[in-house]
């Protein structure tokens, strides 16, 4: 039995969608338009498309530089993240009977409580000493504290995972690590999927460490030279919405094409 | 297993080629080094001045830094100990404790100093509270109300000398159908630049000294400059706190106000948005005497090298090139400042009223380079103009001096 | 080892490695051997989150009881006078009171906007997936940047709206306003926040089964009744996380703080994070923010524990 579309409610939905919609409508008109047709019309569409403010954007930031930075730190934490913490996690999952490793669980987990703005002073002084103030710093300070959430997250995972499969692989004389590699490793692929989307996320979109770590302009993210640039950026609003609309293009179009597979691998993470 | 070996070979490539690129900078065989600075509407002009520089040298590179919030950002660098080789800062409280903790090098005796009106060394000594002389006056700038030439004119208006007179021409704006003064408020800092005027004039700079030894008390003696700083109020426009720095550079630009509290440092950024925009400058008023009314001025930027600096000598050739009297006329004319260098004049008409005070001496410093950057007046003034509460004002400004003081 | 927990287990080991390894009286340290992977695959992740987690949280306690600026060679202990003037700083109540208030609000609203549209879009409409797309899209947007895009409409579009229609508040900047400014960040992290928690609601409203409804249907249960009886203790564990995960992102807010206010006006909107970084640097107060902090993580664990506590006895009173 097919019951009948709601129309009320999806009439509600649609509005709602314009409450989302309308910032970034209004990003993509005023990056397009000139200070002299915001005189004009603020909401309207743009009279002719000014792509010299991309142009000007990117010389002025020096967008391409930016976008490197951002694209390696990001690509190397996915990857050094889903890598190493997974193995972490697996190591506590199979002996959460033993007291160190049950207490490693618990120490892990346990910094989803502390706020990072506690640890941020003492931090840029170590990080300092440690020459650790680059982009090699932030993906290593990114993958570390990811594991707080990923442990609670992976171990959840592994506990489904019959352990049969693995004794099986031991009787063959498997090693422990080749176990892992070429028998958890693969089944963990859906929740791989999950961290690795929400890693990608947070590590492209993240502000505080980079403001705090990063001192070389060379190697600036992209959401620090959109904070960088506020003093320029405040006289030209078409050059600054110019420059945050490519900052934030490359998730966009990422979430264009992989849209189902991204709230889908969230959904998963949730559900367990 | 495959998988797994890939993905960390490919690892191990990005964090080579992160590491690479991190050295990279210095293929050319040219020492790199940073200047950062902290003002945003000069970035253009030393960008200008750097391109020149670096075309001029063979082995130095300089690169310029200018973040936003910069005075919390140098002080993160400080604290991880990776200070800029050249800083280029105002003579605040921030300069202050950095100078007094020994971060940057020693500039007394320096044949660079020979080059500078000897007036703005001893406002730096006088900032830091120390006789070595720390960093190198480079230029000064000037914070007065900024007015309208045509409106002026069309209103029949003319430049006020008193602190009555000032009220009585933003009375006649106002009656005139045109906002007295654009406030933009939305920045913190900007609602300093009234009190700086008022408390550098109407109790001077000794008061700091006497409150640091516990002699006087704001609650005693800035009434008065609360009472005059929220007069000013009833002659902004429709929202004082919804505009910032940059709205109000573009609204005066477009003529939307008579005048505009501001220094000489907004005149170029406002030119950005009207190249043609008629401007006058004139001292804020604060009392009855015009004879004895100072206007307010400081060192705007001053150049200091890090005392760590492994390119010290380099930096040195740079702030020297900086000091030509070609290039400081080229900066302060961009800028519309006011040169530390001896011979070096200014000819903007826009600031022309503003030479006789310079030439004759009659200037004081800004009031807050001598209040502790911890007591975070900027925000605090920012609280009063919403609130209205005086006696609250000065109690708050009291106590935060003394909460700040009891810590230090 | 082992120590009496997990027996069973044990047992199973031995057994295998017996098999494999047929030596006796070594069980002490061929189980030594046995357990080597599972120490190297984890000592040098715990190194690491000792260095760079326990011991920063370690340091900043050591600083938290001296005066250090955070870069001068010299600093001396001075026992509890930190604290001491923490309870004492006006402006550090204030940063507590605008976070916690901005915390719960948020949370309140962001849980009960984003329940409604997960209800709506599991509810039968067309072009689901499209809606439930845009509706996350927000997510994955830079946070600073969406407060730098929320700013310029604060101050030059929703200001234009109020003077168009006369709308007295909406014709001045919510941001200018100390009274007010607070809602401004609210309605920002609440149009954010919203999407992951109605991702996380709908993949709870999935898990549902229809017939399940069909039978209060028959029992002549109205909307309202349907809702507290059947679907809200249906999804009580997805409300838990989304409670837990929006508070403690709310009471972390930084990012939106430095696009829209800087703490301002006056200090109206200074979360406590935004005090410890612009007082701990560029107040000079670097010992004294760390002794903030030394309370603030204090605070945190305690609202997350007592939080997750009297959730998870709802959940199991329902």
């Amino acid at each position: 039995m097919r019951t009948r579309t709601n129309w009320l409610v999806m009439i509600l939905i649609a509005l709602g969608t314009v409450l989302i919609l309308f910032p970034l409508y209004m990003t993509v008109t005023i990056a397009l338009k000139s200070p002299e047709d915001m005189l004009t019309s603020v909401f309207g569409l743009p009279k002719e498309l000014h792509f010299e403010n991309f142009a000007n954007a990117i010389a002025m930031t020096n967008f391409f530089n930016a976008l490197g930075n951002s694209a390696m730190v990001t690509t190397a934490t996915v990857v050094l993240t889903l890598l190493t913490n997974s193995l972490v996690a697996y190591a506590i999952a199979r002996n959460m009977n033993r007291k160190f490793f049950k207490g490693l669980y618990f120490y892990f987990i346990s910094a989803m409580f502390i706020p990072f703005p506690i640890i941020m002073l003492p931090l840029v002084k170590l990080t300092a000493g440690l020459n650790m103030t680059n982009l090699v710093g932030l993906t290593i300070l990114h993958t570390v504290y990811a594991l707080a959430f990923n442990v609670f997250v992976y171990v959840g995972y592994i506990k489904s995972i019959p352990v049969a499969l693995e004794e099986a692989a031991r009787v063959d004389g498997t090693s422990t690590w080749g176990t892992f590699w070429r028998i958890i490793f693969p089944i963990m692929a859906p929740i791989n999927a999950t961290v690795g989307i929400l890693i990608c996320l947070s590590t492209y979109n993240d502000f505080l460490l980079p403001l705090i770590i990063i001192s070389d302009t060379d190697s600036y993210t992209l959401p620090l030279v959109q904070y960088i640039f506020q003093g320029q950026f405040n006289t030209d609003f078409n050059l600054a919405f110019a420059s945050y609309l490519m900052a934030m293009l490359p998730m966009i179009i990422i979430y264009l094409f992989a849209q189902k597979w991204i709230i889908n691998g969230i959904t998963q993470g949730a559900v367990k | 297993m495959k998988f797994g070996k890939g993905l960390a070979a490919s690892v191990s490539i990005l964090l080579i080629c992160m590491l690479t690129a991190c050295g990279g900078s210095d293929t050319s065989g040219r020492v790199q080094i940073e200047f950062f600075q902290n003002k945003p509407e000069a970035k253009g002009s030393f960008d200008a001045l750097i391109q020149k520089f670096n075309e001029s040298q063979s082995d130095i590179t300089v690169v310029q830094v200018n973040p936003p919030d910069a005075e919390t950002v140098l002080k993160t660098r400080v604290v991880k100990d990776d200070i800029p080789d050249i800083v280029g800062m105002g003579a605040t409280d921030t300069y202050s404790l950095l100078a007094q903790s020994g971060i940057f090098m020693d500039m007394t005796g320096s044949p660079l100093l020979s080059r500078i009106d000897e007036t703005y060394v001893q406002m730096l000594k006088d900032v830091s509270g120390m006789e070595e002389v720390i960093g190198i006056p480079y230029s000064t700038n000037a914070n007065g109300v900024m007015y309208n030439k045509d409106i002026f004119s069309k209103l029949g208006l003319s430049v006020p000398r008193t602190w009555d007179e000032l009220l009585a021409t933003a009375k006649k704006a106002k009656d005139g159908g045109t906002i007295p003064f654009y406030f933009t408020y939305k920045d913190d800092w900007q609602t300093v630049l009234p009190f700086n005027a008022l408390a550098s004039n109407l109790e001077g700079i000794e008061f700091y000294l006497d409150r640091r030894e516990g002699k006087v008390t704001f609650a005693d003696r800035y009434r008065e400059i609360a009472e005059k700083q929220l007069e000013l109020m009833e002659y902004g426009h429709g929202d004082n706190f919804g505009k910032n720095y940059a709205d109000g550079n573009r609204a005066f630009a477009r003529g939307e106000s008579a005048m505009y509290i501001q220094g000489t440092w907004a005149i170029s950024e406002i030119r950005k948005a009207n190249p043609e925009a008629p401007i006058g400058f004139f001292p804020l008023p604060t009392g009855d005497d015009p004879e004895s009314n100072k206007l307010i001025s400081g060192v705007d930027t001053l150049l200091a090298v890090a005392e760590e600096s492994k390119h010290k000598e380099e930096a040195m050739r740079f702030i020297e090139f900086l000091l030509e009297p070609e290039n400081s006329k080229q900066y302060i004319s961009e800028q519309t400042l006011f040169s530390t260098v001896q011979g070096v004049t200014q000819d903007d008409p826009a600031v022309a009223e503003l030479l006789p005070y310079l030439e004759r001496g009659q200037v004081v410093d800004f009031a807050d380079h001598y209040i502790p950057a911890a007591v975070q007046l900027n925000s605090i003034i920012q609280s009063f103009l919403q609130n209205r509460d005086i006696d609250a004002y000065l109690k708050k400004l009291d106590t935060e001096w003394d909460k700040v003081a009891d810590r230090r | 080892m082992g120590q009496g927990c997990g027996q069973a287990l044990d047992v199973e080991e031995q057994t295998a490695l017996t098999n494999a390894i047929p030596m006796n009286n070594e069980e002490d340290s061929s189980m030594n051997k046995r357990l080597m992977p599972y120490y190297l695959m984890t000592v040098p992740a715990v190194v690491l989150f000792f260095v760079f987690l326990t011991l920063p949280a370690l340091q900043g306690v050591y600083y938290s009881f001296t005066n250090w600026n955070g870069f001068g060679d010299h600093y001396d202990f001075i026992g509890i006078k930190n604290y001491v003037n923490l309870f004492k700083d006006g402006n550090v109540g204030n940063a507590y009171w605008f976070t916690f208030k901005f915390a719960v609000v948020v949370t309140i609203l962001i849980n009960i906007l984003s329940l409604l549209i997960a209800m709506g879009l599991n509810a039968k409409i067309k072009a689901r997936n499209f809606f439930r797309g845009i509706y996350f899209l927000p997510n994955i947007l830079s946070v600073l940047i969406v407060g730098y895009i929320f700013n310029y409409l604060f101050s030059n579009v929703f200001t234009i709206w109020g003077q168009n229609l006369g709308i007295g508040w909406l014709s001045t900047n919510l941001l200018g306003s100390e009274q007010h400014a607070w809602i401004g960040i609210v309605i920002v992290a609440v149009w954010q926040g919203v999407a992951y928690n109605t991702i996380l609601y709908l993949a709870g409203l999935q898990t549902i089964p229809g017939t399940l409804y069909e039978a209060s249907n028959l029992d002549g249960a109205n909307r309202w009744q349907e809702f507290w009886k059947i679907t809200f203790p249906l999804i009580a564990p997805f409300f838990t996380i989304n409670m837990v995960l929006a508070m403690k992102n709310s009471l972390m807010v930084f990012d939106q703080i430095v696009a829209l206010t800087n703490g301002g006006p006056g200090r109206a909107t200074q979360s406590i994070s935004h005090l410890i970084y612009t007082g701990g640097f560029e107040g000079g107060e670097f010992a004294y923010q760390s002794a903030n902090s030394v309370i603030y993580f204090i605070l945190i664990a305690a609202v997350s524990i007592a939080q997750i506590r009297f959730l998870q006895r709802r959940e199991a009173e329902m």
